[in-house]
Formats: C-alpha cells, sequence, structure tokens
C-alpha cells in the first residue's frame, strides 16, 4: 500500500512539475526517467519475466529510431506512420534474429545477441538510404504534435513520454497477469519443467522478444524525437543496450517497478554528476557514477526492490512479484 | 527486517549524499555581478579528451585575455579589462563525451538553466548539428571552432558561425597542391586512396575529397572507413596497401590517429603522399608522442607555433597563456575555439550591449580583426561560414610543421616520395 500512494505521489507531481518549470534541466531530467523507464521496461519483458538476457535491445531501439527519423528526414513527413513502421518492423525483425538465438542458453544467448548489435551498427554505418555515418538531422519546424517536436519548452514531451510510460507499463501490468505471463516466469524459472507442464517455450520467448522489441522501438522513436538527431553510434550502439540491462537490474529485474525505480536513480544520478562535475573534464561524473553503481549492486544484488524488501517497504513481500 | 545499527548507517549515507548535493548546488549556482556567462560544450572525456580539453583551455586563454589587461596592441580587447563598462566572461564549461544527445541536452541546460549568452562548441560535428539546432530554435548565438563538416554551414541557420575552413576548403586546396606537384615537379600522383572514421566528420571529409581529386582527374582506388576507437586498422591498412594508392587523405581522430601512423609503419609500406584533414595530425601532444614515427606525413593546418613565428605575430602571447596551461602551444582547432571568444566579444563590444540580435547582427554583417587567424580577420556569409579562412599545408619534420603549400607561405621544400618503414 505504501509503495503504491508513494508511487501515485510521485506520478501526481510529474504530472505538474513540467508546466511549472517550463524548459529547465529538470523538466529534461523527468523526460528522460520516463523514457528510459519505459525502455527498461521493455527489456523486463524478455530479461526480467522470461530470464533471458539480451544485450541486443539497442538494435529494435535503433530500428524505431530511425523509423520515425526517415520519416521526417527522408521522405519530409512527419513521423507518426515511421514510428508504427519501426516498431512492427522491430518486432519482425526481433523474431527473425531471434529463432535461432533462442536455440542458445544462458551466456550463450547473450553473447549472441552482442554480436547483432555490432552487425547491426556496421550496417547501418555504409547504408546510405538510412544516412549511413552521416545520420539523419531533423528540419527546424514549428512546435506541433504533429511533427511531435518542441523547443521552446518541455510539456509537449514530458506529456508524450507519460504516455509512452503509461502505455508501456499498461501493456507489461497486462500481460504480467494473463497465461503469458505465469507461461513466460515458468521459462524464466526452469524451461525444461515449463515444457514438461506443456509450455511451448520458443513461442513464449519469441512472443516476449517481439513484444519487448516493439516497444524499445517506439522508446527509439521517441528518443530521435527528442534529440533531433539519428546516427548510428547514438542508438546501434553496446553503450545503449547496456542502458537498457543496467537500470532494469538496478531497479530489480523481473519487478513491475524496479524498472521505473532504477530510471528514477540512475538517470538523475548521470545527468546531476554529469552537470556539476564534467567541467573538471577528467571523468570524474563518470568515475562516480560507476563507483555509486558498484556500491549499490555490491549492497543489494536484487536492486532498489530489494533494498525496500529488505527495510520492508514491500509489506512483507520479498520484490519478486511487485 | 534491518538492524537499527544498519538503518543508522543507511541515514548517515543519505545524510552525506543530500549534503553532498547541496554543496554542488551552491557551488553551481555562484554568481556575480556584471558577468556574462559563455557556455562551452567540448568532449572532455571520450576517445578525443585531449583535444576537447585543449579547446576548452583555448576558451579559458581568450577568456583570461579579455577579463584582463595586457599591453598588446595587435590584439583586440586585450588593453581593456573586461567589456562595455566592466563586464567579465564567465565560461560555464560542459562535456558532450563525443555524444550528440548529451551535446543536445548539455545546450539546453546552459541556454535555459544556466542563463549563458553563447555557446561555443562542440569539436565534433555530429555534435555541433544537434547542439547548434538548440541554440537556432531559441534564437541564441552558436560559435563552432574546429568542427569541420561543410555542412553545418549549409543549413541556412542565422545565428550558427563557424571560424575555421570546413573540409571542403581544405579538399580543394589538398587536390590544388597534387596538381602543383603533377604538373611542376613531376610527382607522377594519379591514383588516391581514402583512409577515415566513419563518422560525420570523416564521411563528409572523404565526400569532399573524392569531388575535389575528380577535378584533377585522380583515380579513387581505395575507399576505407575505420570505426572510431578501433582498436585495430591491419586490415584497413592492408586494404590500403594492396590497392597501393600514389596518394592518400586521411580523416583520423585522437587516439585514432596514433593508431593509423603506427599500423602504417608495421605494415611497411605507404603512399608517395599522405595528406590529413583535422586534428590527429595538428594536435603537439599526439605528435610528441608519435616521435620520429609521425614524420613525413601532412596535413592543412590553420595555425602552427611556426606558421606564428612568421605571420601571426600578435597570437604569440596568447600562446604563452596557454602554454601555461595546457603545457603544449595552441594549434589548429584550439586557435579556432580562442578566435570564437574573441570574434564575439569584439562584436558585444562594438554593440554596446548585451543583446543577442545586435551582436548576432554585428557577426553577419561585420569584419573582425583577429590575430589568432591565419588570415588576420573574421567575416562571416550568410550560413555563418568564415569566408576569410583558409589553412596552409604543412609536413612534419623532426617535430616540425614545415609549410609546404600556398607557394606565398611555404618555407621548406617537401619531401617527396613518403619514405616507407623500413627508409624511415
Amino acid at each position: 500500500m505504501f509503495i503504491w500512494l508513494g508511487l501515485l505521489a510521485v506520478l501526481a507531481a510529474l504530472a505538474v512539475i513540467p508546466g511549472a518549470i517550463g524548459n529547465r534541466f529538470y523538466a529534461h531530467v523527468l523526460v528522460l526517467v520516463l523514457l528510459y523507464a519505459s525502455m527498461a521496461q521493455s527489456w523486463n519483458i524478455l530479461g526480467g519475466y522470461c530470464g533471458q538476457v539480451s544485450f541486443g535491445h539497442s538494435v529494435f531501439f535503433g530500428i524505431g529510431a530511425y523509423g520515425a527519423g526517415m520519416a521526417m528526414v527522408t521522405y519530409r513527413g512527419v513521423p507518426w506512420p515511421g514510428i508504427i513502421a519501426g516498431a512492427l518492423l522491430a518486432a519482425a525483425v526481433s523474431a527473425l534474429i531471434s529463432w535461432p538465438c533462442f536455440k542458445l542458453r544462458g551466456h550463450y544467448f547473450a553473447i549472441a545477441t552482442f554480436a547483432i548489435v555490432e552487425i547491426f551498427g556496421r550496417l547501418f554505418l555504409v547504408w546510405d538510404w538510412v544516412g549511413g555515418a552521416l545520420g539523419l538531422d531533423y528540419p527546424i519546424l514549428d512546435d506541433s504534435w504533429k511533427y511531435f517536436l518542441w523547443s521552446s519548452d518541455k510539456t509537449g514531451y514530458f506529456t508524450g513520454a507519460a504516455l509512452l510510460f503509461a502505455f508501456v507499463f499498461g501493456v507489461v501490468r497486462f500481460l504480467e497477469k494473463r497465461r503469458f505471463g505465469y507461461y513466460a516466469r515458468a521459462v524464466r524459472e526452469g524451461q525444461e519443467t515449463a515444457e514438461s507442464l506443456g509450455v511451448d517455450s520458443m513461442r513464449v520467448k519469441l512472443t516476449a522478444m517481439a513484444i519487448s522489441a516493439f516497444l524499445a522501438a517506439l522508446c527509439g522513436a521517441f528518443f530521435a524525437q527528442y534529440n533531433y538527431r539519428v546516427d548510428p553510434p547514438m542508438v546501434l550502439s553496446l553503450d545503449m543496450s547496456m542502458k537498457f540491462v543496467l537500470i532494469t537490474i538496478l531497479g530489480g529485474m523481473g519487478t513491475f517497478w524496479g524498472p521505473l525505480l532504477g530510471a528514477a536513480v540512475l538517470i538523475p544520478l548521470q545527468e546531476y554528476t554529469r552537470t556539476y562535475l564534467s567541467h573538471f573534464g577528467a571523468g570524474v561524473d563518470q568515475m562516480i557514477y560507476g563507483i555509486l553503481i558498484m556500491f549499490m549492486m555490491i549492497r543489494q544484488p536484487k536492486g532498489i526492490m530489494g533494498f525496500l524488501a529488505e527495510f520492508g517497504l514491500l509489506g512483507g513481500k520479498d520484490g519478486g512479484d511487485i | 527486517m534491518v538492524s537499527r545499527s544498519a538503518k543508522g548507517k543507511v541515514l548517515k549515507a543519505l545524510g552525506i549524499a543530500a549534503l553532498f548535493a547541496v554543496i554542488l548546488t551552491c557551488g553551481a549556482s555562484f554568481a556575480a555581478d556584471k558577468v556574462i556567462k559563455i557556455g562551452t560544450i567540448f568532449p572532455l572525456t571520450g576517445p578525443v579528451a585531449v583535444s576537447g580539453q585543449n579547446c576548452l583551455a583555448a576558451v579559458q586563454t581568450a577568456a583570461d585575455i579579455i577579463n584582463g589587461k595586457y599591453d598588446w596592441p595587435d590584439f583586440p580587447l586585450a588593453g581593456k579589462e573586461g567589456l562595455l563598462d566592466g563586464y567579465k566572461i564567465e565560461i560555464v564549461a560542459a562535456d558532450h563525451q563525443g555524444k550528440p544527445d548529451i551535446a543536445k541536452s548539455e545546450a539546453e541546460r546552459l541556454f535555459n538553466q544556466e542563463g549563458v549568452f553563447a555557446v561555443i562548441g562542440c569539436y565534433n560535428s555530429s555534435s555541433s548539428k544537434p547542439a547548434s539546432a538548440v541554440a537556432e530554435r531559441l534564437k541564441k548565438i552558436f560559435l563552432c571552432g574546429a568542427s569541420s563538416s561543410a555542412e553545418l554551414t549549409e543549413r541556412g541557420f542565422n545565428y550558427f558561425f563557424r571560424t575555421a575552413a570546413t573540409d571542403g576548403i581544405e579538399s580543394e586546396e589538398f587536390a590544388d597542391y597534387i596538381d602543383y606537384l603533377n604538373k611542376n615537379k613531376d610527382a607522377g600522383i594519379k591514383t588516391i586512396g581514402f583512409l577515415y572514421e566513419n563518422s560525420e566528420f570523416g564521411k563528409h571529409a572523404a565526400e569532399e575529397g573524392k569531388k575535389a581529386v575528380a577535378e584533377i582527374g585522380l583515380e579513387v582506388v581505395s575507399d576505407v572507413p575505420f570505426t572510431v576507437g578501433a582498436t585495430n586498422m591491419n586490415s584497413e591498412i592492408q586494404t590500403l596497401k594492396a590497392a597501393a594508392p600514389d596518394a592518400v587523405f586521411g580523416a583520423a581522430l585522437g587516439g585514432d590517429y596514433s593508431l593509423m601512423v603506427r599500423t602504417m609503419k608495421q605494415s611497411n609500406w605507404a603512399p608517395k603522399i599522405f595528406i590529413n584533414y583535422c586534428t590527429g595530425y595538428q594536435s603537439p601532444a599526439i605528435n610528441k608522442e608519435l616521435g620520429s614515427d609521425g614524420s613525413f606525413y601532412m596535413g592543412g593546418m590553420g595555425y602552427s607555433p611556426e606558421i606564428a613565428e612568421v605571420y601571426m605575430k600578435g597570437a604569440l602571447p596568447a600562446q604563452e597563456i596557454y602554454r601555461g596551461k595546457t603545457g603544449f602551444p595552441l594549434d589548429s582547432d584550439s586557435s579556432q575555439e580562442a578566435v570564437c571568444l574573441h570574434v564575439w566579444a569584439q562584436a558585444i563590444e562594438t554593440a554596446g550591449a548585451v543583446d543577442t540580435e545586435k551582436v548576432a547582427q554585428l557577426l553577419r554583417t561585420e569584419t573582425f580583426p583577429s590575430p589568432l587567424s591565419l588570415s588576420g580577420e573574421v567575416a562571416f556569409s550568410p550560413g555563418g561560414q568564415n569566408n576569410r579562412a583558409f589553412t596552409v599545408i604543412t609536413q612534419l619534420a623532426d617535430g616540425q610543421y614545415k609549410t609546404v603549400f600556398p607557394l606565398d607561405y611555404a618555407d621548406s621544400e617537401l619531401v617527396y616520395p613518403f619514405p616507407a618503414g623500413d627508409k624511415r
């Protein structure tokens, strides 16, 4: 009950803060928290609930970003058809490349997904149709929902991020209470056992991957619109893939609120350490950021949800199904 | 449940963290009267951190000169303390880590949160693009020193101003020089290869280079991009070696440039002439690290200590202040970032007010004296390109940049052809 009321208060605050602070840096941080929470939740479907640790989600994120970017830059239109097309394409690509990869288990599966990021990153760098290494730069357009672009204040982006967040978290909440959610967790806990009870593990994993990729691509589209640019190192990188994984693990893998908590801690930490410490020019911000992550993971490997359970803030539950 | 002492420890840790945050916030919000804040966004960490830090040091050098009082008659504003009626420049530095999305969000933060009057940056062309788009949308001034992608000044922006030469300008000069060597020195350069980082900068430089060499009839026999931050370039250099072009145009920054030079040496092969765009070649720190391995490479430069001794004497005192900060003399890129601040300061002094529109209008229309520029002055064309920018072609020999072209500036004969690894 405590956590629900707390989160409700946070969300209510989030709804009014951007209007109050206009285009301030805080609004930027809030938008990023919601975006990265959505990204982590999309990964959580596959990595947390289904137990398949993927380091390849930046590929689907990137496809979504390029869908929006190409609609805006290459075809000089509005981003919406590109966003939908990108998300559907990401789901299709994820199913296609996962088919052989899901024959691998554990670390081997994770290593295979690493390779996929490298392949797509290099492909997009030399593929002129998608802008190659030059990337895609958005034209200067009026602030509007039509183009999903704003520069004068963050209210539009904040609303968009909140809707994205609600959609992604809503999908996961819907799925986790359905048969698919139980099947996914059964596969995570023991694939052979689940199969012995009649669960088609390959089908469950592929479905989880496709839904996860679809949602990750929506986040990618938002990222491109937010940054007015997309190029391969920005989106199709291991660095970006690690963010999906790190935020979820920090918050609590396989938990519903873990991705939000992970993003709510990690993103402000990343942004404010950079803001206040980066001018020293010695990477002090990145060192402190890294040390704090190390400290948290050593202290509580189950992430922030584990901390909350440890302090009895989850009503006696261990955080696993919250 | 946890023990009371454990809870106490956690509360203590939270308290320390909160104190830390308050101290940082207070430090950042310090502001004095009569201060004009200028933001800088450079890659202070990451693969080209050394260049980014040098760029920041150069801007700080220019700010020190303008804020202080020096008896340097050839350096506008040096003789007066501060700007207008006593305004001091405060530099607010930010690090984009070589990432365009961070450059964009830092530009927003600097304008909206820190309230800077203008931003100088971002060294990497790919980061300058989204960061300057933020400024353009907010109708704020963005000054760009070293980013060389010609596209930056082809966007029709009204508040974007770049002081350095573009890779298009450099490409034409490189091609002119090869044409000169073929016609006057019987150099026999007929084929060319391109070795470039696969980024906004490298790709664009290679495209401009191909256009320029097509004009003089060179055949492109090898086109080799490499990944930024590469750990190994053997396959790229072997590809180049197999095609054996007479000339190579290179575009590599920071550590990539060092790796390229060392791998070339190991391959025991060199083209007849190797000319580089931009900074790896231009960095005194990198060339000191490379030692004699860096010799005989060539590149375009808008500044070098040797050139300054002859043609830019007004820059020499500023170079000493910069040397005090970095331990090295000014280089081609960092000097351009200092030019940005110096030109902007002259514009605001002429405007007589801290007014973005007035200053931007003066930047668009006036010509400014610039002792840190090879041409001695700066004037911007529509779109923001400095139409006075030009570079000379130099060749490194014994750690010194020898100017070989244009002939009016040449102080040395070209060592030609480039000796291969076993003959050096």
